[in-house]
């Protein structure tokens, strides 16, 4: 394999996933496919309810699709046991949540070392205190989470989905419980994860200025990808996102 | 306010069911013997008056310390769990009056159904316990059940005034200070102490202490042999629920020891959880130790009586002690329960927190385990702490039945006793873990 052909973290195959049955069915997701490149950073948009959260929650084992198939750098996650997919998740997968999800009795540095941790491996903390670093928080290590703003929570978080050079970071609107100021941050931290660390990170957001960080965005509605747009601006992702919303509206 | 109140309940079931079983439970077995004390001022002879006095006074005193402590940390714990959803309540505007008025009256509603609900029980149950003291000839054939309606009101009267009391006292904590979202952890220097916990603590474990004392250098020497009982009885019990007052600063520290025994993933977490969360596990411990103290300082100061006391009163003796036997049990019985009662209320609230440690990868069984060494070093510390609780009944009775510090036989009774609240208290941790987290909430759900 040569630079030209960067390989691939992530293969989303014909997914679908159904919620309750009969007149309650819901189609969450009608058949995505999906290739993430490594060392790409990807955004996902779409109207509410259009499934990001659903494909978000496949793609880490959370949730067991219908049908199609999730390789993630190579392995069918359909093949998977729950405990192996735990030992996936803590492992490959970096996720950061929008509603942070911090262990409360845990510092700052010891929720940063949990996947670590879960591994029955000794964390190193050298390594540890350097991405409290890059993610600003080096004085803050021994901070428990309500002790921290909502933005540093998230800096957190993202060190902490970063501590096992995982082949995926998802991130579900990251940005959606912080103020402007702090969501610059958190997606700063996450597009330089991608540029300087080869991180691949695929992100939900509402925000066509936080879309346009990434190298691509992909357009869901109905639970199916209707779009998608490289080298994205704000003003190309709103117009799309307007026009979008607009066949939703007509569909309905 | 009250509409609200009422609302919220049926989205709380635990607390609900913890409540209304502290609270009903906690009025039978005071309300049993409360209704003895009423039947002594009846039409019956001076011996059988003093007879069911001291039966209902003295034997139902304990319980009743074990009652109130049972129905204020049952309602410290579910009023306490809910400081994030009060903190919320203020944030959109409600006032802390507000807050605690709805706290109230929603701990008092469910209070006022279970106490109403344990008083019926009890009319019944007194009867029962009065015909057993009539049935072994310890009061004469022809004593009839008082009406019972004093008693039990009072009973009533006072069940509700402690639940009420523990309801307000942690639902002002709740609501001081500024309003948010995202209290109810323990900072980093733990909770403070506050001085009315510590001097009630304090004077229930000086009192217990203070008749440990008085059974050696003052009733050890009395005619009566029960007179070293009535004053040694009790110490264990008041020690015992005067210890919990202090539980999360015990847990907290003695976490801290033995921490570094804690071993894998789940060992860590389970190490610091207890550590740092001493304050909402306190409320599992308190119970812990009561049961502990209560079952191993009588059923030992029982043992010791049926061995010493023999010619003295041989025929009352086996009488006395099967009477002390029951009411040991039901109080036990009580305590277990209690331990049940509070680790559900501590884990229905915790579901949200469990469930991430599995989003981040921590394998089911890898959540179950923390949830039950966190329960195994609240269970070593509350034990330890019972134990030593025990002590301050089992050491005086001994040295005044003349069998020296520790007492001659019966040795293999605590470490059985401490095995069976340590068999109970993961028992309660696992099933509550089982209700709380059941297993779907750790798994993909399978389309
Ligand atoms: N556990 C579930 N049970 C039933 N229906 C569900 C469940 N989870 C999601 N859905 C439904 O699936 C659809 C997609 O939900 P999803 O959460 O993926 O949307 P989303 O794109 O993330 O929306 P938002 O932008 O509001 O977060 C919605 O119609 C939702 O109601
Ligand atoms: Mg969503």
């Amino acid at each position: 394999m040569t630079n030209h052909t960067p390989s691939t973290a992530l293969e989303v195959r014909g997914l679908t996933r159904a919620f309750g049955e009969g007149d309650r069915l819901v189609r969450a997701l009608q058949g995505i496919d999906l290739t993430v490149p490594a060392g790409s950073f990807t955004a996902v948009m779409g109207p509410s309810g259009s499934g990001k959260s659903t494909l978000l929650s496949c793609i880490a084992g959370l949730e067991r699709p219908t049908s199609g198939q999730v390789l993630l750098d190579g392995t069918d996650l359909g093949g998977l046991g729950q405990n192996e997919l735990a030992h996936l998740r803590r492992d490959r997968i970096g996720f950061v949540f929008q509603g942070f999800h911090l262990m409360p009795y845990l510092t700052a540095a010891e929720n940063v070392e949990l996947p670590l941790r879960l591994a029955g491996r000794r964390p190193d903390r050298h390594q540890v205190v350097a991405l409290l670093d890059r993610v600003g928080l080096a004085d803050r290590y021994r901070h428990r989470p309500a002790e921290l703003s909502g933005g540093q929570q998230q800096r957190v978080a993202i060190a902490r989905a970063l501590v096992t050079s995982p082949a995926v970071v998802l991130a579900d609107e990251p940005t959606g419980a912080l103020d402007s100021a702090a969501a610059q941050d958190v997606l700063a931290l996450l597009r330089d994860a991608v540029r300087e660390a080869g991180a691949t990170v695929v992100m939900v957001t509402h925000d066509p200025v936080d879309a346009a960080h990434a190298d691509t965005v992909v357009f869901l509605a109905d639970g199916r990808v209707v779009g998608r747009m490289d080298a994205p601006s704000a003003e190309a992702v709103a117009g799309q996102l307007a026009h979008l919303d607009d066949l939703v509206g007509a569909a309905r | 306010m009250t509409g609200l109140a009422l609302r919220s309940l049926r989205h709380r079931p635990t607390s609900f069911v913890a409540t209304l079983l502290a609270v009903g439970l906690g009025t039978v077995l005071m309300g049993s013997f409360a209704t003895l004390v009423e039947t002594s001022f009846g039409p019956v002879s001076d011996v059988d008056a003093e007879t069911l006095v001291v039966m209902g006074a003295v034997v139902g005193g304990w319980g009743t310390l074990i009652v109130l402590f049972a129905v204020a940390s049952t309602a410290g714990i579910t009023v306490g769990q809910r400081a994030a959803e009060l903190g919320t309540l203020r944030t959109v505007g409600a006032t802390g009056g507000q807050v605690t008025r709805m706290v109230m009256s929603e701990v008092l509603a469910v209070g006022a159904v279970a106490a109403l609900l344990g008083a019926g029980v009890a009319t019944l149950t007194g009867r029962l316990l009065l015909g057993a003291l009539r049935g072994v000839g310890l009061v004469g054939g022809d004593v009839v059940a008082g009406p019972g309606i004093a008693a039990l009101g009072v009973t009533v009267a006072v069940v509700l005034l402690t639940t009420a009391l523990a309801a307000l006292v942690t639902a002002r904590r709740a609501t001081r200070g500024a309003p948010t979202v995202t209290p109810a952890e323990d900072g980093p220097q733990g909770s403070v102490l506050r001085w009315w916990r510590l001097l009630l603590g304090v004077v229930l474990v000086g009192y217990g202490v203070a008749m440990g004392v008085v059974t050696i250098t003052v009733t050890a020497d009395s005619a009566d042999p029960y007179a070293a009982m009535s004053t040694s009885g009790s110490s264990s019990i008041l020690v015992g629920v005067g210890m919990p007052t202090f539980a999360p600063w015990l847990l907290r520290g003695l976490a801290r020891v033995g921490r570094p025994l804690l071993r894998g993933p789940a060992g860590h977490l389970a190490g610091l959880a207890t550590q740092r969360r001493a304050t909402s596990l306190g409320g599992v411990l308190g119970p812990v130790v009561v049961l502990t103290a209560a079952t191993v300082g009588t059923l030992v100061l029982v043992d010791i009586d049926r061995r010493t006391v023999v010619g003295a009163l041989d025929g009352d003796t086996e009488l006395i002690t099967l009477l002390n036997n029951v009411v040991v049990g039901m109080l036990s019985l009580f305590a277990a329960i209690l331990v049940v009662n509070a680790y559900a209320a501590v884990l229905a609230h915790r579901r949200d927190e469990l469930r991430r440690l599995w989003l981040l990868g921590a394998t089911p069984e890898q959540v179950r385990r923390t949830v039950l060494l966190e329960a195994a070093v609240v269970a070593v510390v509350g034990v330890a702490l019972g134990l030593l609780a025990a002590l301050t009944t089992i050491v005086p009775f001994s040295i005044a039945r003349d069998e020296g510090v520790v007492p001659d036989s019966g040795l293999w009774l605590p470490p059985v006793l401490a095995v069976a609240v340590l068999a109970v208290t993961l028992a309660a941790a696992a099933s509550a873990f089982r209700r709380a987290v059941p297993p779907r909430v750790l798994a993909g759900a399978a389309a």
